[in-house]
This record gives C-alpha cells, sequence and structure tokens, in this order.
C-alpha cells in the first residue's frame, strides 16, 4: 500500500513527463542489461528492434512478464511468434501495460529481412489500443515502427530504431494526445567469445531528456549467462542470468531504482521448428 | 641504385596496397568528414551565422583540381590544414632522398602518414611532372582550360513576416518592417581554371529579401531608398588569378584574399582559429588568393602582385571598395558626416539595410616582405587603411579602445622555424590610429604578439604551446590571428594542445585554452577571463565503422541579467557538450551515421538548461548509377537558445548548412544528386523543421506561423 502511494505520488508529481510507454523492452535479457537491446538479435528483437529478427533461424514463441516495482497494477505482458521464411522472418507481437483500470496495449505485425551480412530491415504495423476504466472509455490508434541493425564488423553491430516516426496521436482524445516519437541507437561488440558489451540511447519525445542504457553479459558456463547493466533517466541498475537449451531459453532479471525500489523480470523463448 | 630499389618496393605496395589498404582514390569521404566536424566547430565558435562558403569554395576546388605532390603545391594542402608541416617537411625529404613520385602509393612508406592521412588526401593530390617550366601561351588556355558554371536556387517555402503584404503608409511609419525583395535567393558562379595556374571567374549573388529585377517598390519609397534604389543582383564580383610565371609568383585582378604569417597583421577571409587544433595551430600564410565565392564581407577588391627570387619575395596589393555603414547625415555644414557603425552582414534587403549599402569607401594599400630559407621564414607585413568617412562608435565603455577614426597602419613581424621534430612560430605586430584630434579613444596599448611551439617527440605524439598577448589598443580590420573570439584585442592566454595516436586505430585529440581579457567587452562590464577544454577521442573499428566521442567544455564572463542586481556585474557562464558520433558502411552503397548530443548551459545566476540531439544518416550512392540521395531523420529537444546545438547537414555542392537547433521537435532532410550527363550535375534539396512546443517560429521580420519551417535548394552545375 505504501508503495502504490507512492508510486502514485510519483505519477502525479511527475505528471509532465508522464508518457505512454508502448515500446518498454522486453525480455530477460535486454532487462539485465540495463533495457539496452536496439543492436542485439532474437526473438524478443520484434519488440525492440524488428532488424534484429531478421536473422532468426527456427520458429519461436517467447512469453515475458515484468512485474515492476512488485506491484500489480504496473506489471508488463508480452507475447511473441516469429516465424522465419524465404522471404524472410514474419513476426506478430502482443504487449500490455496496467492493469483493469488503465491499460495500455499493442499489438504488432512485423516483417525482417536480411540483406547479406551488413544490413537487416525490419518493420512493424502496430496496433495501439489504451483502455481506461470507469467508463473514460478506450481509445486507438495505428502507428509503425522501423529498424535497421548492420553487422560491421565480426565483433561491432550497430542498430538504429524509430518509434511512430511521423508523429501519429490517438485521435479521439480530448487533447488529441500525442503518441511519443522514440529514436533509439547503440552498439552491441563482443569483446570475446563468450563477453558481449552494449549501449546505446533513446530519446522519447514525450519525456525530458534521454535515457542512456548499457550492459555486459558473460557466458560462465556453457549456455549459463550471467550479465548486468544500468539505465539513466530514470536511474536503473540491473542484473540477472539465463539458461538455453536446445529447445527453449529462460532468462530471470531483476532492477533497483532507489525510490521505487526492484522489479523482477522473466522471460522464456521456446524454439518451435527444426 | 636507391632510386631502383624504391620503384621496386612502390610496385610491390602498388600491386598489394589495391587488395590491403585499398585507398579509395574517388572517395571524398573522409575529405568530407573532416571539412564537416571543422565547419561544425567554426559554427559553435561563431556566436552568429558566419560564412564559410569561402572555405568551403577552397576545399572543393582542390578535391577537383588535384595538386601535384611533385610539387610546392603540397604547401596549399598544410594551408587548408589536410596535412601537418611535419608531413609536408617528410614529403619533401623524400622528394630529396628517392626523387619524384612516381606512384600515390609511395606515400604509405613516407614517415608519418598514416591510413587516416592518406585516405582523406588521396583525393586531392596527383603524380605530375613538374610543369613550371612550360610556357604559357594562349592556345594553351583555351584548349585546356576548364570552365564551370555553377547556378543555385533557395528559398524558405512558408512566409516569413518580413515577407507578407503591407500597405505603403503602414511601411513609411515602420521603414524596416518589411523586406523590400522576393523570398527567393539565387546565386550564379563562372569560373575558369588552367591546371591551378590560371584562374578567373565572377560570381552574382541575390540573396533572399533583396530586390531582384521583377520586384517593384512604390514611388514614396524609391524616393526614400535615393542612389541606392537598385534591383538586380544584389552582388556582384569577378577575379582573374595566375601564378608562376617566371618572377611574378602570384598576382590577382579583382577579388581576391591575403594571408600572411599567423594572421596577426593581414589575413583576411576565414581562418580556423581554435577549430583545427594541436599542431594545426601554427598557421600557413597562402598569400594571394582568388576569392571566387560570394561572402559579402571581409575581402579585397583590387589588385595585388607577389615577385619572388631566390629566398626573397615581395607583395604589393591595393584595394578600393565600398563597404555597408551606418552613416549619420550631416545637419549643418560645419557638422562632417560620420559613421557610426560598419554593416558585416551583406543583406540589403529591408530600408534600413539598403540606406546604409554602399555607404563609404574603404581604400587598403600595403605589401609584404618574405624571406625564406631552407626551415625558416621571417615575413614583414604593412599596410595602411582608409575610409571615406570617419567611424565614430556611440560611446561605450567596452569599445573605447576600438577603432574609430579614418586611418589607421598596421604592420608586423612574422616568423617561422621548422625542422625534424620541432616547430617554432610567431608574430608581432603593431597598430597607429592617427587620429588624434578628436581624442575619440582611450589611448593603450597598440602592440600584439603570439608565439607558439609544436614538439613532436614521437611520431604518434605532439604537443603544441601557444602564448598570446594583443594589446587593449591594438586595432586592426584585417587580422584574423588565433583567440577567443573573432577580435584580436585585448585579450591574452595560453593554449596548450596534445595530439596523440595511443594504440593503433586509436587518436586522440585535445586543448586547454586559459583566456583573459585586459578591458571590457560587449556585454562584460569588467575584464574577465574564461577557458575552453576539449577532448576527442575517435576509433576505426575497420575501414567501414569509425567514432569518436567529443567533449567539450567552455567557461566564459558575461552580464549578470538578474532584474534584482542594480549593477550588471559578469557572472561566469559554462558550455558543456558530448557528441557521439558513429560512421559505418553498410555493403557498397549504403552509408549511415548516428549522431547523439548532449549541450549544458548554467551561469551563476542559476540558469540550467539541458538540450539534446539524435540523429540518423542514410546515405545511398550507388556506384554504377548516376544518381545519390541522403536522408536524415533527427529529434532535437534543447530548453532554450543556450543550450542549443549545431548539426551539419549534407548540402548541394557549395553550399553549407548548420542549423542551430532548440525548441523541440524534429528535423528532416533529403537531398539528391543526379548526374544525367557527364558534364552536368544537377542537386535539390528539401529539409524540414517541425516544432511540437510552439505555433510560430522566428521573430520579428523572420517569424513564421504554424510549427514547420521548410528549405528548399536546387543547384546545377556545367562543366566544360
Amino acid at each position: 500500500m505504501k508503495k502504490l502511494l507512492l508510486l502514485i505520488t510519483l505519477i502525479i508529481s511527475t505528471s509532465t513527463i508522464f508518457a505512454y510507454d508502448f515500446i518498454h523492452p522486453m525480455g530477460g535479457r535486454a532487462a539485465a542489461m540495463g533495457g539496452s537491446s536496439v543492436a542485439s538479435q532474437g526473438l524478443w528483437a520484434l519488440q525492440n528492434n524488428p532488424a534484429g529478427m531478421a536473422n532468426l533461424e527456427k520458429m519461436s514463441l517467447g512469453l515475458y512478464y515484468e512485474n515492476r516495482w512488485l506491484l500489480p497494477e504496473t506489471a508488463y505482458k508480452c507475447g511473441a511468434f516469429a516465424l522465419p521464411t524465404k522471404l524472410g522472418t514474419l513476426g506478430l507481437s502482443f504487449n500490455q501495460f496496467g492493469s483493469s483500470k488503465y491499460n495500455e496495449n499493442k499489438i504488432g505485425l512485423a516483417y525482417a529481412k536480411d540483406f547479406g551480412r551488413y544490413l537487416q530491415i525490419g518493420l512493424q504495423l502496430d496496433y495501439l489500443l489504451l483502455k481506461i476504466g470507469n467508463d473514460y472509455g478506450s481509445f486507438s490508434a495505428v502507428t509503425f515502427e522501423l529498424g535497421l541493425q548492420s553487422q560491421v564488423t565480426d565483433k561491432l553491430a550497430i542498430g538504429t530504431y524509430i518509434f511512430n516516426p511521423v508523429n501519429f496521436s490517438f485521435e479521439q482524445t480530448l487533447n488529441h494526445e500525442k503518441i511519443p516519437i522514440v529514436l533509439r541507437f547503440g552498439l552491441a561488440y563482443k569483446f570475446t567469445k563468450d563477453f558481449v558489451g552494449q549501449c546505446e540511447i533513446e530519446k522519447d519525445t514525450e519525456r525530458e531528456g534521454v535515457s542512456l542504457r548499457g550492459g555486459v553479459e558473460y557466458e560462465a558456463f556453457k549456455s549459463f549467462y550471467i550479465r548486468a547493466g544500468v539505465q539513466t533517466n530514470p536511474g536503473i541498475l540491473s542484473f540477472g542470468v539465463g539458461y538455453a537449451i536446445r529447445f527453449a531459453q529462460i532468462n530471470v532479471a531483476a532492477q533497483l531504482h532507489n525510490e521505487l525500489g526492484a522489479s523482477v523480470q522473466v522471460g522464456m523463448i521456446f524454439n518451435l521448428g527444426k | 641504385m636507391r632510386r631502383l630499389v624504391i620503384i621496386i618496393l612502390s610496385l610491390f605496395c602498388f600491386s598489394f596496397a589495391k587488395a590491403q589498404i585499398a585507398i579509395d582514390t574517388l572517395s571524398t569521404e573522409a575529405l568530407d568528414q573532416l571539412l564537416i566536424e571543422q565547419i561544425e566547430r567554426l559554427a559553435e565558435d561563431s556566436d552568429d551565422d558566419a560564412d564559410f562558403e569561402d572555405l568551403l569554395d577552397n576545399y572543393i576546388f582542390f578535391s577537383e583540381n588535384p595538386v601535384n605532390l611533385n610539387s610546392d603545391e603540397v604547401m596549399q594542402l598544410v594551408e587548408l590544414r589536410l596535412l601537418s608541416v611535419f608531413q609536408y617537411e617528410e614529403i619533401q625529404k623524400y622528394r630529396r632522398y628517392y626523387g619524384d613520385f612516381m606512384f600515390l602509393e609511395e606515400l604509405e612508406m613516407v614517415e608519418g602518414f598514416d591510413e587516416q592521412t592518406l585516405a582523406i588526401i588521396n583525393p586531392v593530390v596527383c603524380i605530375g611532372k613538374d610543369e613550371d617550366k612550360d610556357k604559357l601561351t594562349f592556345n594553351k588556355l583555351a584548349r585546356y582550360g576548364k570552365h564551370q558554371i555553377v547556378g543555385r536556387y533557395e528559398q524558405i517555402l512558408e512566409q516569413q513576416q518580413g515577407y507578407a503584404p503591407i500597405d505603403d503608409s503602414a511601411l513609411l511609419v515602420k521603414p524596416n518592417s518589411r523586406y523590400l525583395g522576393s523570398p527567393q535567393k539565387y546565386q550564379l558562379k563562372y569560373t575558369y581554371n588552367y591546371r591551378n595556374k590560371v584562374r578567373a571567374g565572377f560570381v552574382l549573388e541575390k540573396d533572399a529579401g533583396e530586390m531582384f529585377f521583377t520586384d517593384k517598390v512604390s514611388d514614396t519609397i524609391r524616393a526614400l531608398l535615393g542612389d541606392n534604389y537598385q534591383r538586380g543582383f544584389d552582388f556582384a564580383g569577378f577575379h582573374l588569378y595566375a601564378k608562376d610565371l617566371g618572377i611574378v609568383k602570384a598576382a590577382a585582378v579583382g577579388d581576391y584574399q591575403l594571408a600572411y604569417g599567423q594572421g596577426l597583421t593581414l589575413w583576411s577571409g576565414m581562418s580556423f582559429g581554435k577549430a583545427g587544433a594541436g599542431s594545426s595551430v601554427m598557421k600557413q600564410g597562402r598569400g594571394i588568393t582568388p576569392k571566387g565565392s560570394a561572402s559579402e564581407y571581409s575581402y579585397m577588391r583590387g589588385a595585388a602582385v607577389t615577385l619572388g627570387g631566390g629566398p626573397f619575395s615581395g607583395t604589393v596589393f591595393y584595394s578600393n571598395r565600398k563597404i555597408d555603414a551606418n552613416v549619420s547625415v550631416a545637419e549643418s555644414l560645419d557638422e562632417a558626416e560620420l559613421v557610426s557603425s560598419l554593416q558585416e552582414t551583406g543583406y540589403h534587403r529591408t530600408i534600413g539595410e539598403i540606406q546604409d549599402r554602399h555607404a563609404i569607401r574603404q581604400q587598403v594599400v600595403g605589401g609584404h616582405l618574405a624571406y625564406a630559407i631552407a626551415h625558416f621564414e621571417v615575413g614583414y607585413t604593412l599596410h595602411h587603411t582608409w575610409l571615406s568617412v570617419p567611424l565614430q562608435l556611440k560611446p561605450s565603455h567596452y569599445n573605447q579602445f576600438y577603432f574609430q577614426g579614418q586611418q589607421l597602419t598596421d604592420q608586423g613581424l612574422d616568423f617561422k622555424y621548422v625542422k625534424g621534430k620541432f616547430a617554432i612560430f610567431g608574430e608581432a605586430a603593431m597598430s597607429h590610429n592617427p587620429d588624434t584630434t578628436a581624442l575619440r579613444q582611450a589611448q593603450g596599448p597598440s602592440f600584439a604578439g603570439l608565439v607558439g611551439m609544436t614538439v613532436k617527440p614521437a611520431g604518434y605524439l605532439n604537443f603544441t604551446l601557444l602564448y598570446r598577448n594583443y594589446g587593449k589598443a591594438y586595432q586592426n580590420l584585417l587580422g584574423n590571428a588565433f583567440g577567443e573570439g573573432s577580435r584580436n584585442q585585448g585579450q591574452r592566454g595560453v593554449y596548450l594542445g596534445v595530439e596523440a595516436a595511443p594504440a593503433p586505430y586509436w587518436n586522440l585529440l585535445a586543448y586547454v585554452d586559459q583566456f583573459q581579457y585586459t578591458w571590457l567587452t560587449s556585454q562584460v562590464n569588467a575584464p574577465s577571463n574564461g577557458h575552453d577544454y576539449y577532448l576527442r577521442v575517435s576509433h576505426s573499428f575497420s575501414r567501414r565503422a569509425n567514432a569518436y566521442l567529443q567533449i567539450r567544455s567552455k567557461t566564459k564572463m558575461k552580464n549578470s541579467t538578474d532584474a534584482m542586481v542594480f549593477s550588471h556585474y559578469p557572472i561566469l557562464y559554462t558550455k558543456n557538450s558530448v557528441r557521439f558520433n558513429i560512421n559505418y558502411q553498410i555493403g557498397r552503397d549504403f552509408q549511415c551515421s548516428n549522431k547523439a548530443e548532449y549541450a549544458h548551459y548554467h551561469n551563476e545566476d542559476g540558469t540550467n538548461e539541458h538540450g539534446y540531439f539524435l540523429c540518423q544518416d542514410i546515405a545511398y550512392k550507388p556506384e554504377s548509377k548516376p544518381f545519390s540521395l541522403s536522408f536524415r531523420y533527427a529529434l532535437f529537444d534543447a530548453k532554450d537558445y543556450n543550450a542549443r546545438i549545431y548539426a551539419y547537414e549534407s548540402d548541394v555542392l557549395y553550399s553549407f548548412s548548420v542549423p542551430a537547433l532548440y525548441g523541440k521537435g524534429m528535423r528532416i532532410y533529403l537531398l539528391g544528386k543526379w548526374k544525367p550527363f557527364s558534364n552536368l550535375t544537377l542537386y535539390a534539396r528539401i529539409g524540414r523543421t517541425i516544432y511540437s512546443d510552439r505555433d510560430e517560429i522566428g521573430s520579428g521580420l523572420t517569424l513564421i506561423e504554424g510549427n514547420h519551417k521548410t528549405d528548399l535548394k536546387v543547384e546545377m552545375i556545367w562543366k566544360l
């Protein structure tokens, strides 16, 4: 209860910077690495930078749950499915933030293609739905997101991602409330075979300032990863572990915020194809 | 024997270089990047809209007319800061030992040439035999000369307040509330070049808001403008230039620039200031150069010639041109005409600006003598300026040592010694203002001097130290030496810079500049001080990708604007910025670049402002196709002008765009280039800034009602 009060106070006191959170970084790996994800590949790229799923080899299904500040009212739930085809990878994603009183939903249909080793491009069409309880109603909008990744050298990958580049808004709301434009870019650097560092910067037009994120991952034993990361604006420290077996991966992370306390994230990926 | 070895070596090198280092001789990418960074820093350092057209012209000229590596022309690359003076020395040493270069690839064997330098200078050098001895004939001039015509149109598409309709009576009440001309800008430039030896050309320009052939004004306004009523191109200039004709080392008629020594006595036109750091702080006077750009301020118009023989050379020049000034008309017969300020913008758009157009005449006469032997050079410069009407500034404490009156004499002595791992240079100058009758100005030291030194203890490391002390009353209308700000007056300071390559593929550049103003300056009510810290670390991940991180912190003083204080004393303010930039190539045809910048401004009044900028650039330059496209998507968020961010944008050739972004919004542009025939190139560029925090942009005459501003440029280049 105390925490809820604190959160409400915080939201009210920072109401000017309160923004929609449709594109919160998803996946246990990203969460453990300070949220940095724009230059990484895999299924969760579907949420974080669709270009990153261009090289996916197997049909995959992912589930993700984030208990933000350990409050059920501020949880993220996300599901993703990706199907690699001859013409590129197709993806379908759903994510939700909030509770029955207030929730933000995004359904996305994604497509990613690689053009040789140097270039991967991804596109996602989004349907956004904002539901506010107590008969305030629900509002919807359509937008899209674009991503680009490049494996510049064997060690260096660079990624760029933009959400809502042409600045759509919720037309039905009273003030035509703006959907933020989010521009994010960063790099991943493979220092050694089993040690990866990545960092990125993000600008969300409906928030003050920019957010910097960085993280490291170390493969301590075969298929067992330990990770840590930091994020600014809001300032968060994170860490986590991951384990991969042939047909599944599980990644667990925890994030610590000085005032708001801890959040816990769990993500699972199932490789369905052969 | 030595000769044979070197040929074999270079052949060996040549065949492998293609595969390994494979410097793309046609790619000017590294050069462009260098230029972008320099212009960006110049824009940050100059507080107002500076004109870099002149500078740009020079770079483009050399990328299209490469200099012969086997001649002294290479010095011009040092003057443009593409090579360090040490690298120039190494080239000369190499030629002395092994003879002329036969392949560009030989440069890899010259000491001090890393991959980066090679990538930068490759597009601007070529191998040729020394053609100096060739006799110049009209036949050759006519047959081998290259002609080029550049036409450009540009416009802001939204209507600005200055172009809104207004009736005459309202305009007469507020005469400067409208531009008299149309919002289009036109430029036409013709140049001729014969092997960089003979150059000629003309330029015509009409700025946005200036009256063109079709613009008309009513008779009353026409009467108000008097003799200054003029339609058509507002600026016209021509130049004729030749060099290395026997004892005539260089000669120019028409518009030209002069640059000698360290710029303390005579340096018309652009100068790098602190923008090029480290070893390039030492200036290389370029002597007489033609001026083909349309910059309307700071150039010479007349004639100049340099004669030389052996170690001696001498220059004489004369310039006579009308300049813009605010003249106060004499009210009675015994009251003389006076000028209260000189206008430097070159704009003649409003009634007031047109009235100031070409109001007075400036004449300059002078010369330069130089003596140069192997490693040592010494020069003496003298020039005298007359204004047709005396300048009398509005009296204020800060400007009492500024130039006023009608005449000014400047003279200076410069020297330079470069050998091995050591370079020392300096210049001392003094000014004399004979205007003592009115005792308009306070007396003070009218001397100025600077001395500097660069040492290179190892190939990958060099340090530069420079001390300057410019007297309070040192006056010069044609100087442009190293310093903080553009005025070489009432300032002293110490600069220490270092350039290093601490590890392969890593470069570091850092400097500290501490300075004091010995007298008040504009909006600073006491002698003040400041410092400038700079650090840049760059890294090449591979030939396809490089990145840099730049951190800058500059502290200066400015009057407090706190309304609660009675007297406005100076307080400290600091501007910090951090920039990260990464460029990478995707496949053969795509180039991408990302930039993130953070700016922070704070002062002792308690003002704190933050600015952010993020962008994604994509350029598609297919090698086999006659066109290319560049695109940028950028977001910016800077609360106020103090935390503004300068971001260089790709532009049509011979033009530049470095908008200062502040407020909140996005900026996009698309630039296209198309080469339908081998001698014709077309460019078009459209850019738009969309603000999310305001419904009107700008103020005064440039006010736009709406939240977006769109700029369009179209250019045609025709080569013959």
